[in-house]
């Protein structure tokens, strides 16, 4: 074991050493996923959810409750019609759709009327943490009609009259329920018109309860507003967050750099002579090459976490799962062992193992999606990927993360994937000759 | 002791090491001396048991050179700076250290002196990308020298090293033999044979020439010495293989010698007459 790590640590400081080949682990894949991300990424990131407004009653009272809302930090609307508000929110491209129906507005004025304004909402089903804070930012915005009618004397009292008016012609609400308002309401009036209005009362936080609530009775009179959630169904093929997408490639360059750095480094070895440092010493060919095997490995496993943790605290991409992404990782970093080694064995030389690397990682890489996306690809490549491992990293990620994969769905690939790599550095290890 | 017996190694048609048979006994510098491509490379590697002869045998020590013990008996430092340029010359040696169990103090203690040993010691943080030649051939030495070997290889050890450097390295060479070591050491350069080596072993396209000490292979193989003088103004000169009997001969007749001088065989003469051909041709 001693001297595995000394192989491991030996040739970890050796890669990091080399500044150039530190680029392209690094510099050089943070900068395509950054990059490409930054331009595939649509209205859904950045600060704000991106919501698609269709305001059915076009009253002054529905507008202006737009305007408030554009006026939000936490929103940033779009005023659509109502079919595109909800084509918009199920291809992905917006957050969530947000509908005020005919009769918005004179709901919306009515406090004692027994019908809360109602608004209609359809949040993208990936983004629930979103949809909470949409909800909570809606409630607030009604909340504000309690405020606007209590702080004020002749809005009050209009709102007095509407609402005695609107008692009377409400069929539906219980009779102790409407002889207590009939007698309550006037005597209110009596005091408004006495007094006026000194102070605004605080309605307190909506009841989040509330919100999903859609039983009929007299609760939902005091209600801020009335909520009716509709269910989307998603039709769009990525995922929200570009980042996703660019990530998982930017992953597949640094894979890249790694496999190439530690091939170029074994082939190396022997045209410098080190290698038969390493023939004559007391240890076995076993040990030369699962030292090297194994210092590769924990390099693409260091990078791949490395970008697994740049990808969630920089750029935002979900990682719901990390034991599904800790699969992918070992699964994929095995693959690229074995990649690795078989490379350098038919590569022979340095120029050979360069030549030889690049033209069958650029050819899986151009066919695999470490170039074009795995999702925006026609279907006659997609049917060529299946024969590139880099689309089974990419994959593997992807179903990690936002492809939300199970385990039964992982299992098949990362087992390939495990199955393969161990082949091929079998199979390298009896081609690679480290005499010189 | 190593013993190499009717050893033969070839690479497809090539016949690298042909029929090769020889002795060298412990505390011995050993040189194999032979021009580029002579097959003295493939012998070491054939004794450090990187290859395996195609027939014949090779006993290092009495165990067969691919053995774990055989190896640990060994050191080597190949031809090719075998150093990794972007290390320190302390993290080599430690690297190369730990592959020979070393380990802790020990290994600590074991750089140290072996640096010392080279000269290296002031520059042992420093990576070996910005060494000198010599210094890294040096190192090279180092790297050999860590696990304190019984039998030392040293494929030309002096190619591309300034001279200081070189007699350095020499000295170092005469160090390790006065402890004992037995050293095989192979080059190209006479000199450095005639120098250093208790017993050359002459090589040609894989083929042992001749084998013996320097003074005896230049007695049998180099032919005369070149006698030359002055005499009334005259430029004169013989070859003899007796010079001392030649000078008291012509004394003797009355010749008027000055300015003699005389000139030697060396192994250059005796590749030359062995062979027809020069060492660096």
């Amino acid at each position: 074991m001693g001297v595995l790590m000394a192989m491991v640590v030996k040739d970890l400081k050796l890669l990091f050493r080399d500044k150039v080949t530190l680029f392209f682990i690094f510099g050089f894949p943070l900068l395509f996923a950054a990059f490409f991300g930054s331009i595939f990424s649509s209205g859904s990131s950045g600060s704000g959810m991106s919501v698609a407004v269709a305001d059915l009653d076009q009253t002054t009272t529905s507008q202006l409750f737009v305007q408030s809302m554009d006026e939000l930090d936490e929103l940033r609307v779009e005023r659509v019609e109502e079919a595109q508000a909800r084509e918009l929110t199920r291809k992905g491209k917006k957050t969530a759709y947000i509908i005020l129906p005919k009769g918005f507005g004179q709901a919306y004025g009515s406090l004692f009327s027994g019908t809360p304004p109602e608004v209609i909402i359809g949040v993208d089903p990936s983004r629930k943490a979103e949809a909470g804070m949409l909800q909570g930012v809606m409630m607030k915005l009604g909340v504000k009609r309690f405020e606007q009618a209590f702080s004020n004397t002749d809005a009050m009292m209009d709102q007095l009259d509407m609402s005695l008016a609107a008692l009377q012609d409400n069929p539906d609400m219980p009779a102790d329920w409407k002889n207590l308002l009939n007698d309550y309401l006037p005597q209110m009036k009596q005091l408004v018109e006495q007094d006026g209005i000194t102070s605004a009362n605080d309605p307190g936080e909506p009841n989040d309860e509330s919100t999903t609530d859609t039983s009929e009775g007299i609760g939902d009179a005091l209600m801020p507003l009335k909520l009716l959630q509709e269910d989307v169904l998603v039709e769009k093929d990525g995922p929200t967050n570009a980042y996703s997408i660019t990530m998982p490639q930017g992953m597949f360059w640094a894979i890249m750099g790694v496999v190439m750095g530690f091939g170029v480094a074994l082939v190396q070895e022997k045209a410098q002579g080190t290698m038969t440092r390493l023939v004559v010493a007391p240890i076995s060919r076993l040990q030369i090459l699962g030292g090297k095997a194994l210092g590769c490995f924990l390099a693409l496993v260091l990078v791949l976490g490395v970008f697994f943790v740049l990808a969630r605290v920089v750029f935002g991409v979900p990682i719901d799962y990390p034991q599904k992404v800790l699969f992918a990782v070992l699964s994929v970093a095995t693959l690229f062992v074995g990649i690795m080694m078989f490379l350098a064995a038919i590569g022979k030389t340095e120029r050979g193992m360069a030549s030889v690397g690049w033209a069958v990682m650029m050819v899986f890489a151009m066919f695999g999606g470490g170039m074009i996306p795995l999702f925006a690809m026609p279907a006659w490549m997609i049917s060529i990927s299946n024969f590139s491992p880099v689309k089974w990293a990419i994959l593997m990620f992807e179903g990690a993360t936002w492809r939300e994969f199970s385990y039964a769905e992982m299992l098949i690939p990362c087992s390939l994937m495990l199955v393969l790599g161990v082949v091929l550095f079998l199979a390298g290890s009896r081609l690679l000759r480290l005499e010189s | 002791m190593i013993q190499l017996n009717r050893v033969s190694r070839s690479f497809g048609d090539l016949l690298a090491v042909d029929q090769f048979s020889i002795g060298i006994p412990r505390g011995e510098i050993f040189g194999l001396l032979g021009p580029n491509g002579a097959g003295k490379s493939t012998l070491i590697s054939l004794i450090s048991g990187q290859l395996l002869p195609t027939s014949g045998s090779v006993l290092v020590n009495g165990l067969p050179p691919v053995s774990i013990a055989a190896k640990r008996q060994m050191g080597i430092a190949p031809q090719s700076l075998a150093v990794y340029e972007e290390l320190s010359a302390r993290d080599n040696l430690e690297f190369f250290g730990r592959l020979y169990g070393l380990n802790g103090a020990g290994l600590k203690s074991s750089c140290v002196k072996v640096l010392e040993f080279v000269g290296l010691s002031d520059r042992a943080a420093d990576r070996v990308e910005h060494y000198s030649g010599g210094m890294k051939r040096r190192l090279n030495l180092a790297i050999a020298l860590l696990h304190e070997p019984q039998v030392l290889l040293l494929d030309e050890p002096t190619v591309g090293v300034d001279p200081q450097s070189r007699n350095r390295l020499f000295e170092s060479i005469l160090a390790l033999k006065a402890q004992g070591k037995t050293i095989v050491y192979t080059t190209h350069y006479m000199e450095e044979a005639e120098k250093l080596c208790d017993r050359v072993a002459i090589v040609e396209q894989g083929k042992l020439l001749a084998l013996d000490s320097v003074d005896r292979l230049i007695r049998q193989h180099g032919g005369e010495s070149l006698l030359s003088w002055s005499s009334a103004g005259v430029e004169q000169s013989i070859k003899t293989a007796d010079p001392l009997s030649e000078i008291q001969r012509l004394l003797a007749t009355g010749c008027d010698m000055s300015e003699l001088s005389l000139a030697r065989p060396n192994l250059e003469q005796v590749f030359l007459n062995l062979t027809g051909r020069h060492l660096r041709d």
